[in-house]
């Protein structure tokens, strides 16, 4: 039996340490053709441990490709949506949780029913809009067509629908202002909630390609999958330098990620429970 | 517990970044916003005023600013593409800026596969920037006159009296419904590039002055060698439709806008035998990787590249910086059979205003000296053909340091007849499309050459009414 | 003080101004961005799907059903129905049963489980432009990678992956799948952890092994995620873009071209912004079909449970 129970959990190592290569080798094969000559780079028969490194590759990219102002683009836009994003749902959640208003319903109704239209419908008209309020091309512009989602307060309410009415009822006795009731009580409750928003939006942003391409086109503005695109346009041929610039791009989302895993897998977790 | 501090420092770290972060957001949304949101307050409207009358001077006499009121500098926004690998811009904006003390040009550069995309983004949203355009072709050009997003610019050639004669006809040539709305800015043609020293270590003659197109694909064939990555090729045909039915129009008796195409036929199929013999990189490689014919002969990936004249300014640039530093020659452009050598094809690159720009009169000088012969001067010794032609200019050129040096490469610079790439059909962008995809098509033989050429007599027609 | 003046209204009744108030007061920041930047572009954008608008300072022209009448007449966009359509077959059952399949994996006790959920979560995690470059070069036809190692397993002519039009489409899935399984996987990781562990326990008193638990504990119950998986993935599918776009670009030809490439070609490449938002809607009935079905299928699951 209990041999049994090793050689099945060996068989599982195995399995789990094959396929934990097999996601890992892109990334792997990444760095070490970064550390290549760009002539080098589809060597036949493969090599899989160059020769000599070139880690001048990288110091040649950084000369051609204004990594720095990409990565503070891309942090700015990503910070500043997902904060307004944050706070605007917040307020709004509690407003259709704890208040009661004419016309509360009918509005929710609005916001569920749009949630599940997705951004590709109608990014054209948005697009047109933003353009006419003389925001194309600029970072205002991508932030504020980001900033406002369904998601966002339909998650924050779910949760905190949860939070009990009589503990707000009881902080109303006690003379606290409705602000007061969010900011004391709710707020600091719904930090769960907060946190898979911050992951969740976070990611889309930092990832998010399709935006960036449509609103923002100079160079000083664009973010980094942007750059990484425009610098592959430009040395399509040069292998080893779009790998360095590659490893570049993907550098601080790594540092991000490993920090702040458990967030990153729990904000995952909960918003697909959910469904 | 520990999950509670994890989300305070996130949260803290955040503001804090954030904080940060408006601050640089509210400068940057400044700049952007500042030259031409009507609504941001008077200073903007002052400005656009001084520029009105700045342009005054700046027309009678070229010298300026002293004058400028407000001390305030003048922003003029302009479109570039791949500004970085070429001198062809920033050489003019240099000058200008140096001229006039007082006027910031504010460069927005696309890469120019994306070009005409994000050019048209901004032109729909009728923003105010850019202010000048450098248009990439004719086609887009008509295109854009048509949807009424450039600026006439007959006023100020006839308040200036500005003389069009210099361009030799080629103004003329820009014209659309009877109205200028461009000047031309750069003049380019087709040549054969190719790299001396794989010819030298294959023990090979460079391509001649004077070769026909058979002789040139039995080059290509003779200096493809070696496998896998370090191969390389005979020559390169970017992706572009240009590079293959640019042969078919060099004789000037037909255009790409044609009632029956057969007359590609041929040209298609030897296309296709350089690809399939493997002495031309694989379209559909080119295609996906989406990979620019710079970065090939740069490379030295391949012997030859028939490409236009614009490339003789990226190559010196790349010399100069040291991104290169093999030895690079010039030919004249194979001819057919039945032409003499010196037929080639080209494309003017116009300048023009766009019709949202709240600076015209400055945009006007801009244009006016972008496409001057004192600006023709400054491009000659960057290796880049301007709008006027001129023997002079043809000298500076060839006697600029990084131009290859043998009379042959200057000679190759000659040529005795022109065809336009494209002629100046006002549906020549929604045909183009259609020549694209059918070019597309064949070039991943999707379609027979006979299937495609069946297809683009019956699409073109159908764009032109011939039905 | 001022109480005594405005007595004709009821303290009820002001309270009930006063909470109206309050209550838009909190919704009112979302609400205003929200309205401007997505309740008026999706509504017109089902106004622009009847209209002739080239984005240019023209007016627009009302041309009825025209729009769609036209893109359903075009070859390229029932092209990219079916591109859109295949690539979702390719993608979602492989995505589902290996995420399903990794997630029932880590979801035992052994050692090291944060490192391998890591590095089957990174892909997902990486940026999407990275990831295009290095996996085109993973499939470069004749001396990449994949083609090296399927040639010295001895395919003789390995597919030429995104420069075949018959295999571009199987490429893309397959970096599909490998990117966004981590993602599904961890939705598994959080249902299976939520299965009760007496379940098991009762089961092997029964004496039911492994497989038998498996099959018929496990499985049964991650129904419902699966169900909720099966249709974010496939909503997911129809809504693909960007991995197109850094990998094939829609090519060779146009056959990799999906709905939403040929949206962002027609608006922002063409200016037609009618076909475009056309386009946009058949898009939006699709997902709003899928989301129905996902609706009826909740309420079943929650009937059953």
């Amino acid at each position: 039996m209990n041999a049994k129970r090793k050689a099945t959990k060996i068989i599982l190592y195995v399995l789990l340490i094959c396929l934990g290569i097999a996601m890992m080798v892109p990334f792997y094969w990444m760095v070490i053709s970064s550390l290549k000559l760009n002539k080098d780079v589809f060597s036949i028969p493969m090599k899989w441990w160059p020769e000599t490194m070139h880690p001048e590759n990288y110091s040649v990219i950084w000369k051609k490709l204004p990594l720095v102002i990409f990565f503070k683009n891309t942090a700015k836009l990503t910070i500043i949506t997902t904060i307004v994003q944050l706070c605007t749902s917040c307020f709004a959640a509690y407003g259709f949780t704890k208040c009661k208003f004419v016309g509360r319903d009918l509005i929710f109704l609005m916001y569920v029913t749009t949630i599940a239209v997705p951004w590709q419908v109608y990014m054209v008209p948005q697009f047109i809009l933003v353009s006419k309020m003389g925001l194309n091309d600029t970072h205002i512009g991508l932030i504020l067509m980001q900033a406002f989602s369904a998601f966002g307060v339909f998650l924050i309410r779910q949760f905190y629908i949860s939070i009990p009415d009589e503990l707000c009822e009881a902080a109303r006795i006690d003379g606290l202002n409705e602000f007061g009731i969010f900011r004391r009580i709710v707020f600091p409750l719904g930090k769960p909630a907060m946190a898979t928003l911050t992951i969740f939006t976070f990611t889309n942003v930092w990832n998010d390609f399709m935006g960036p391409l449509i609103y923002l086109k100079t160079k000083e503005l664009k973010t980094v999958q942007l750059g990484i695109r425009m610098f592959i346009s430009q040395y399509g041929a040069d292998y080893a330098w779009i790998m360095a610039a590659s490893v570049c791009s993907l550098i601080p989302i790594v540092i991000v990620f490993l920090s702040c895993q458990r967030f990153f897998v729990e904000g995952v977790a909960a918003s697909g429970i959910k469904g | 517990m520990r999950k509670k501090q994890w989300i305070a420092a996130l949260m803290a770290g955040a503001v804090v970044c954030s904080s940060m972060a408006a601050c640089s957001g509210q400068k940057t949304a400044d700049n952007q916003g500042g030259a031409g949101d009507t609504t941001t307050a008077a200073g903007q409207t002052s400005t656009t005023a001084a520029s009105g009358d700045n342009s005054g001077t700046q027309a009678a006499g070229g010298d300026n600013s002293g004058a400028q009121a407000s001390g305030e500098k003048q922003v003029l926004s302009v479109t570039t593409w791949d500004n970085e690998s070429s001198p062809q811009f920033q050489a003019v904006i240099d000058a200008y800026e140096e001229k006039n003390p007082n006027v910031e040009i504010k460069i927005i550069d696309t890469s120019a596969d994306e070009y005409n995309n994000s050019l048209g983004i901004s032109l729909s949203a009728a923003q105010p920037d850019p202010d000048v355009i450098w248009v990439k072709d004719m086609g887009s050009m008509l295109q854009m006159a048509d949807k009424e997003q450039l600026l006439p610019i007959d006023d100020f050639i006839a308040k200036d009296n500005f003389d069009m004669s210099i361009y030799k006809g080629a103004a003329e040539q820009l014209m659309y419904n009877g109205k200028a709305y461009a000047l031309p800015y750069r003049n380019d043609w087709y040549v054969l590039y190719y790299n001396k020293d794989l010819f030298d270590a294959a023990g090979v003659e460079y391509p001649s002055n004077d070769m026909t197109w058979e002789e040139y694909y039995e080059l290509a064939a003779k200096m493809t060698s070696g496998e896998g990555s370090s191969k390389v090729y005979g020559t390169h045909n970017h992706t572009w439709q240009a590079l293959v039915t640019n042969w078919a129009v060099q004789d000037g008796k037909n255009t790409v806008v044609e009632k029956d195409y057969s007359f590609m036929k041929s040209w298609y199929e030897d296309a296709l035998a350089l690809q399939d013999g493997g002495y031309i990189q694989d379209y559909s490689t080119l295609k996906t990787a989406n990979i620019h014919y710079s970065s090939v002969f740069k490379n030295q990936q391949c012997a030859m590249m028939p490409m236009g004249t614009w490339f003789i300014a990226t190559m010196m640039q790349s010399q100069e910086e040291g991104e290169t530093n093999f030895n690079w020659g010039v030919a004249t452009i194979p001819h057919s059979k039945d032409t003499e050598a010196g037929y080639t094809v080209g494309a003017l690159t116009p300048i023009a205003i766009s019709a949202f720009t709240d600076q015209a009169d400055l945009a006007w000088d801009f244009i006016k000296f972008a496409s001057s012969e004192e600006a023709a001067e400054i491009l000659a010794e960057q290796g880049v053909f301007t709008g006027i032609p001129s023997d002079a200019a043809l000298e500076t050129i060839a006697s600029a340091e990084r131009f290859p040096e043998g009379d042959s490469n200057v000679e190759a610079l000659r040529y005795v007849h022109y065809s336009f790439d494209r002629p100046l059909d006002p549906q020549i962008e929604e045909i183009r499309t259609v020549l694209n995809e059918v070019h597309e098509m064949i070039m991943i033989h999707s379609y027979s050459v006979d299937e495609g050429i069946a297809e683009l007599t019956e699409r073109v027609a159908e764009i032109k009414g011939w039905n | 003080m001022s109480g005594e003046k405005t007595t004709f209204l009821t303290s009820k009744q002001r309270r009930k101004i006063r909470n109206n108030l309050t209550g838009y007061m909190f919704i009112i920041p979302n609400l205003i961005g929200y309205t401007i930047f997505v309740f008026i572009p999706v509504i017109f954008s089902f106004v622009l799907s009847v209209m002739s608008w080239d984005g240019s300072q023209r007016p627009m022209k009302f041309v009825g059903l025209a729009n769609f009448v036209d893109i359903f007449g075009d070859r390229i966009f029932r092209g990219t129905l079916v591109h859109t359509v295949s690539y979702a077959l390719m993608t979602v059952v492989p995505t589902l049963v290996l995420a399903l399949l990794l997630a029932v994996l880590l979801n035992n006790k052994i050692k090291g489980v944060a490192i391998f959920r890591t590095a089957f979560y990174f892909p997902y995690i990486a940026s999407i432009v990275a990831v295009g470059a290095v996996w085109n070069m993973l499939f470069q036809p004749d001396f990449g990678p994949i083609n090296e190692i399927l040639k010295f397993i001895g395919l003789k002519n390995p597919p030429r992956w995104v420069v075949d039009k018959d295999w571009a489409m199987v490429a893309v899935s397959i970096v599909s799948v490998w990117k966004y399984m981590g993602y599904y996987m961890i939705v598994y990781l959080a249902a299976l952890q939520g299965i009760s562990a007496s379940l098991y326990e009762a089961a092997g008193i029964d004496g039911a092994n492994g497989w038998q638990k498996l099959w018929y504990i496990t499985v049964p119950m991650l129904t419902p995620t699966t169900f909720f998986v099966l249709i974010m993935l496939t909503i997911q599918c129809f809504k693909v873009f960007d991995l197109v776009y850094v990998m094939t670009g829609g090519g060779p030809g146009n056959a990799t071209k999906t709905l939403v490439n040929y949206i962002y070609e027609k608006a922002f490449t063409s200016w037609e912004f009618g076909p475009a938002s056309a386009g946009a809607i058949v898009l939006f009935a699709i997902v709003l079909t899928i989301t129905l079905i996902q609706f009826s299928g909740e309420k079943k699951w929650s009937k059953d449970l």
